[in-house]
Formats: C-alpha cells, sequence, structure tokens
C-alpha cells in the first residue's frame, strides 16, 4: 500500500477506551472510504455511514468485506440534514469531519 | 458545525453520546521512518483555523446544554508514504478539500534530499495528535 494511515492502530485503542461499541447503533458522520467504519465494526458496532461525497461512499461499499456486510450500511447524505428519526442511535461519531 | 451537531443531538437516544475524533490544532511533523527510528525533516505550515472553529462549535454546544463532557484521549497518529509522490498527493488532498496551505515545495525538496542518503525502505511518516471527545447527550 503507498500511503496508510496509523497502521500501529492507536486510533483504534483509543476509539475502545473512550466508549464500549458493542451492540451500540452508531451513526458516522463523514465516513468518507469507511476507513474508520471498518473499524468501528469491528469493535461491535452496528454502523450507519454517511457521507456527502458520491465517489467515496462507492469505493466505501467496493471496499465493505463480507464479515462485516450485515453491521455496516453506507448512503450518501449530510450532516447538516440527517434523514433519521429522532432518538434512533446511541451514539454518533464525527469521524474527521467536524 | 453547531448545526450539525444540534442535528446529532436530534437523532441520538436520551443519553447517546457523541463521539469527535479528528487531529488536534497543531502542526504536523514530516520526518523519515528508518526502521524502528523517526527523523524529523520538517514541521507543516497548515492552517489551523478549521481546527479551531470545530473546538469552537463543540464550546457552544456544550454552553447551550446540547451535551455534557465525559472523556478525553489523545494519540501520536502516523500516516506512512512510501514514495515522494504519495506525499504529494497527501498536500494536494488539502487543496482539493479547500483548505489553506501554503507551498511546501520546501518540504518535498527536503525529503527528497533526506531520502537520498538512506536506503530506498525508509518511510515518510507524518505525525500529529489525535484527539477524541465523548460527549453524552444532555436535555
Amino acid at each position: 500500500m503507498a500511503i496508510e494511515i496509523d497502521p500501529e492502530r492507536r486510533e483504534v485503542a483509543a476509539l475502545g477506551r473512550v466508549a464500549d461499541w458493542k451492540g451500540a447503533h452508531v451513526l458516522e458522520v463523514g465516513c468518507g472510504d469507511g476507513r474508520l467504519t471498518l473499524r468501528l465494526a469491528g469493535l461491535g458496532a452496528r454502523v450507519t455511514a454517511l457521507d456527502p461525497d458520491r465517489s467515496l461512499i462507492r469505493t466505501a461499499r467496493r471496499a465493505l468485506p463480507k464479515a462485516h456486510s450485515r453491521q455496516v450500511r453506507y448512503y450518501v447524505g449530510s450532516a447538516s440534514r440527517l434523514r433519521h428519526a429522532s432518538e434512533s442511535f446511541d451514539m454518533v461519531v464525527f469521524a474527521w469531519s467536524l | 458545525m453547531v448545526h450539525a451537531l444540534q442535528e446529532a443531538h436530534r437523532v441520538l437516544k436520551r443519553q447517546g453520546q457523541l463521539i469527535d475524533v479528528r487531529p488536534g490544532p497543531s502542526h504536523r511533523r514530516v520526518g523519515i521512518l528508518h526502521g524502528r527510528r523517526w527523523r524529523l525533516v520538517g514541521v507543516m505550515r497548515e492552517s489551523l483555523e478549521e481546527d479551531r472553529a470545530a473546538n469552537a462549535a463543540i464550546r457552544v454546544a456544550l454552553s447551550k446544554g446540547l451535551f455534557r463532557r465525559e472523556a478525553y484521549a489523545k494519540v501520536d497518529l502516523w500516516r506512512h508514504f512510501d514514495t515522494l509522490a504519495d506525499f504529494a498527493g497527501f498536500l494536494e488532498e488539502f487543496t482539493r478539500l479547500g483548505a489553506d496551505l501554503p507551498p511546501h515545495d520546501w518540504m518535498v525538496q527536503r525529503l527528497k534530499t533526506a531520502l537520498a542518503k538512506i536506503p530506498s525502505t525508509a518511510k515518510i511518516v507524518v505525525r500529529g495528535p489525535l484527539e477524541l471527545r465523548r460527549l453524552r447527550k444532555g436535555g
């Protein structure tokens, strides 16, 4: 791989320390290509992930491993107008996007 | 940004948690990793205005009682680049995202000089703080 972000996995270790993700229904805002999404799924979260960039969502969908396919859902959308009912998520993650 | 936080507050269940993960407002350090040794080559001069604006938005949300602080963590995040071209792509990404980044040709030149002196297995590594905040939904 030509570029690798956090191969030392310090980010995911810190995520594991700051919250209990197992079984949580998570909305991830600004998921990009899904790099962090897969790490959250690996921690046991069920993730609905959105990004305004259609091409990044396409990339994320292509890279979604079968093992996480029932845990993760991607869609194109904006943080300023979330298309979800009130009080529907246990956690909201701003993934490098605030 | 405050509006996005209000939306997050709306879709969170009672006592739900907001996790804010992003680079801290600090200039990234660029260096060469050879074996287990990282050596500083230069410090980037990127604008930190967006990071500061995000921190300000969090303060507003806290002052409005939308959330309360619960936990904070900070780690040293590394990005590895195999080649100078990969690093140049990273710099271009700032421009693509509309960030205010002055020319960094001097950094590319310094890296080129540094890489010429060591084996080809060396990598370019950009280091910077990554901050994680856990906020709890308020009233």
